[in-house]
């Protein structure tokens, strides 16, 4: 039964003196759509609390485009936290949405965001506080339809019984097809299962409902999908893709939030894709082709967005914004434009081998904090295995270019777990992030009152879907443990400071990104026992976890660690972003052999399948050098 | 958005206006609603973003952070409403207060509207140090009989300290310092309106809230559940003189909304 729409405040205001951060559950911050006229009603979800989730540019995207829409419209609505949910369950409030606090069992759809893995166990705390049943089998035909997309949306598997639809690839588009689809469907009275198989007309939307996993010789353990007997769906989803990205709004974040958020600053997608290629690297398989925006609409709309808003920094955000054909004369058009007005321009994280002086100059516009680098591996030899084409050359001018031009703080990104990693290469991490630090002090001098440090974060790889590395084996904890160990007791200088992720997030994260249909168990299972916000540090329950695991027969580092066969058919294979399974079996081997393949922005095609399969192709403003 | 003003390296420093020299704007709105329940450091970078909507010509510090000049007044307890909260405003130059008092409200949510704009003496202190009489009123539903209520804050106020704690620190407000009057009123239905005047400064203030918590468990009752806090006058006391925060200044612009 669909809960009557109504404005609910008055049950969530006597609650806010009593929780923490009551601004996260305030609403009507400036440029939020305030008007919800409907009458079809779309409510977005990021399953974690305010602050993480509102800076979201998919959900800011998707948002404006439904609100665009005549007829339709489009609330947002975040995961309260713990305190607050507690509250609300105790005085039986549901979970509400924040423009207009209906209740979100009210809405026609509403739509997660799978920013990660991690994010399964607040999905399913999301619906129930909604009041709404954790699976698409349990729902009545009123019930609001339950959709997906987002990053993390290429193993669905775990949580494709929750969801009545999945939108691969870009969805602003698709978005807005799937809600007039529901719309109409409704419109007609068709039932559930009707309106479940009239959504999977609408291209890049798969309805796990209409597939049945199957189990044999050619599979995994964990089976693959395809389509239920009688159904006529594809084998294959194809994800979809905005060709003329140009086209599309620049400055997508129009509403400004009143608490202080993770990333509190105007972003601007400035590219969409890379190609570098990347082996471990899911987003660049995933939004390949690469579409640039020409320089001219990112500064005027960049100036103008920052207008409109207030804010006082803008983030030129990408998988690789360095890697943009006209990267400088953006940064230098920002600079110029908003002179004296005491506004930073920044970059999210700068590719080693583009970070000349003339960038050095231009980024930050003046402010010199913490500058980031991600050499990923520290021996050449790794760095070939894994495509990243950086040189130990590259990071030392990349850092002398930066101390030069200011910067005292260096962080740089590793991993450990890569494939055919040895001692060697852990231990040369440690040799990389000293040479960094003997720059530094070159340029900028030595002695503690010279500022210069150097902190290295190392991250456990977790092989992704849709990566040549999707068949690996995750790295068992033990040895991850004993890496780690190694590593900190190479490092011997003071300036330097080691964080690593803990091995056992990193399992569970690995565990998610390989189970099939089957690990739906397995995360209700730790929703059961407690598990939520697994994403953060002070919540993780590793411990639940496991018992949950038992609960239902699997071994966690059995499931993450497992190796699967290059030519089985895999849980994801149903779901494609466009990329072909040879051209991952092509790199995989390649990555085995050392050998490296080029970025196609910069050189010919290498072959990945994305253009023939989806008809697009790069969009590239210059020329890449 | 300020002018470009000139760089520290272009120019000596000792050739920029100091910051006495810059037009101090002064602005006073509402913090109402909802956003009663916005934090003070997250109503600070709400005004700013409110300032760079409107387009005002602020002026930024030297710093390394390049910060807005701008001062509030006193935090607010995250709950409570105001009619009276003011920040001061340093400008690069003069505008038309009404101008900017149009380009800010029409960049500025309405739970915190500005209602009046003057400019003021550059010299004078730091609005929070100066605002040092705060007048509260507090709302409460039916909670006991006035009379009692009224006689358990004279009681307290006859003992002349309140000791709370504050998370887990020990606090003492001296109310022979704090506690300038007060009242209890009683409507038709019995709910109470309180009222609390305080005088606050170097480091010592009363919240409306204390006082209260503190009469309600020399009564032996628990302490109301939402009581409905709002700050009604902040001014200057001077030996018995109360001076209005726009008190000596020209061409006050108000709202045409209040
Ligand atoms: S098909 Fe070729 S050009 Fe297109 S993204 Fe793949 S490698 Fe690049």
């Amino acid at each position: 039964m669909r809960a009557p729409r109504e404005n609910l405040f008055h049950l969530i205001e006597p609650l806010l003196p009593h929780v923490e951060h009551p601004s996260r559950y305030l609403n009507h911050e400036w440029g939020a759509c305030e008007e919800q006229d409907g009458p079809f009603h779309l409510c977005m979800v990021y399953a974690d609390v305010y602050e993480v989730g509102q800076p979201n540019l998919g959900v800011a995207i998707l948002y404006n485009n439904v609100n665009a829409r005549e007829g339709m419209s489009c609330e947002r609505c975040y995961l309260p936290w713990k305190d607050m949910s507690a509250l609300m369950r105790e005085r039986g409030v549901p979970l509400l949405s924040l423009e207009g606090a209906a209740p979100l069992a009210s809405f026609d759809a509403i739509g997660f965001t799978l920013a990660h893995e991690l994010v399964a166990t607040n999905v399913l705390e999301t619906l129930d506080l909604a009041g709404i049943a954790l699976t698409s089998a349990e729902r009545d035909v009123d019930d609001p339809i339950i959709l997906a997309g987002g990053p993390s949306a290429w193993n669905c598997e775990p949580l494709a019984p929750v969801f009545d639809a999945v939108l691969l690839g870009d969805g602003e588009e698709s978005i807005v097809e799937v809600c007039a689809c529901i719309r109409d469907a409704r419109a007609e009275g068709l039932s559930r299962a009707d309106l479940l198989r009239r959504l999977a007309l609408v291209p890049g939307t798969y309805v796990p409902s209409l597939y049945d996993v199957v189990v044999d010789e050619g599979t995994t353990r964990w089976g693959r999908a395809v389509p239920r007997a009688g159904e006529d769906v594809p084998e294959v989803v194809l994800k979809r893709c905005v060709n003329d990205f140009a086209a599309t709004p620049a400055v997508a974040q129009r509403i400004v939030p009143y608490m202080g958020i993770v990333q509190d600053r105007l972003s601007l997608e400035v590219l969409r894709g890379c190609a570098r290629g990347c082996r471990f690297c899911q987003a660049g398989m995933t939004y390949r082709p690469v579409r640039e925006r020409p320089a001219e609409q990112v500064v005027s709309c960049g100036v103008e967005g920052l207008l409109a808003s207030g804010h006082d920094e803008i983030s030129l955000t990408s998988l690789s914004t360095t890697d943009h054909s006209q990267c400088e004369a953006i940064l230098n058009g920002m600079n110029v434009a908003l002179e004296g007005r005491g506004i930073r321009v920044s970059i999210p994280s700068q590719r080693l081998d583009s970070f000349g002086v003339d960038m050095a100059a231009a980024v930050a516009g003046g402010k010199r904090g913490g500058l980031t680098f991600a050499p990923e591996a520290g021996s050449q030899r790794l760095r070939d295995v894994i495509n990243k084409n950086v040189t130990e050359e590259d990071l030392e001018r990349a850092a002398r270019n930066a101390f030069a031009a200011g910067w005292r703080r260096m962080k740089l990104y590793f991993m450990i777990g890569l494939p055919t990693e040895t001692d060697e290469d852990v231990v040369g991490i440690a040799r990389m992030a000293e040479r960094v630090l003997e720059i530094g002090r070159e340029v900028v001098g030595r002695g503690p009152k010279s500022g210069v440090s150097v902190s290295i974060s190392v991250a456990v790889l977790v092989p992704k879907p849709y990566t040549p590395f999707q068949w690996v084996g995750q790295l068992r904890p033990d040895e991850v443990r004993r890496r780690q160990q190694l590593l900190l007791h190479e490092v011997r200088d003071r300036a330097i400071r080691v964080s690593y992720h803990d091995a056992d997030v990193s399992l569970v994260e690995g565990a998610l990104s390989k189970m099939g249909r089957a690990g739906f168990s397995l995360v209700r299972a730790a929703w059961e026992r407690g598990c939520r916000f697994d994403a953060w540090t002070s919540e993780f329950d590793f411990r639940a976890w496991e018992e949950a695991a038992r609960s239902c027969g699997l071994d966690l580092e059995e499931v993450a660690c497992e190796e699967f066969p290059l030519t089985a058919a895999l849980p994801w294979g149903h779901t494609s972003p466009g990329v072909s399974m040879g051209y991952l079996q092509r790199e995989w081997r390649r990555a085995v052999e050392g050998v490296t393949t080029p970025d196609c922005t910069r050189e010919s095609c290498t072959g990945c399948g994305v253009c023939p399969a989806l008809g697009v192709h790069n969009v590239i403003q210059g020329v890449r050098s | 958005m300020s002018d470009p003003r000139p760089q520290p390296f272009s120019v000596r420093p000792q050739d920029l206006p100091t910051k006495a020299e810059l037009p101090r704007l002064r602005v006073a709105y509402v913090k109402d609603s909802r956003l009663a329940y916005l934090g003070h450091l997250d109503l600070i970078s709400t005004v700013e973003r409110c300032i760079r909507r409107a387009g005002l010509p602020f002026s930024v510090g030297n710093g390394f952070a390049r910060r807005m000049r701008i001062q509030f007044s006193s935090a607010l307890p995250v709950g409570a409403s105001s009619c009276c909260e003011y920040f001061d405003l340093r400008l690069t130059k003069r505008m038309d207060p009404q101008e900017a008092l149009g380009r800010l409200e029409a960049s500025t949510p309405r739970a915190i509207a500005p209602y009046r704009a003057a400019y003021v003496g550059s010299r004078l202190p730091a609005l929070e140090a100066w605002l040092n009489r705060v007048d509260w009123s507090v709302g409460l539903g039916p909670a006991c009989p006035a009379d009692e209520l009224f006689d358990a804050i004279r009681e307290i106020a006859r003992r002349g300290e309140v000791r709370y704690l504050r998370g887990e620190k020990d606090k003492v407000v001296d109310l022979t310092r704090t506690l300038c009057g007060y009242s209890v009123g009683e409507d038709e239905t019995g709910g109470l309106s309180v009222g609390v005047d305080t005088l606050c400064g170097a480091g010592v203030s009363l919240r409306p809230q204390v006082l209260l918590d503190a009469a309600f468990a020399l009564m032996g009752r628990p302490a109301p559940d939402a009581p409905r806090v709002r700050r009604h006058r902040q001014v200057h006391e001077e030996d018995g003189r109360i001076v209005e925060p726009f008190c000596g200044s020209d061409a006050i612009a108000t709202s045409s909304l209040f």
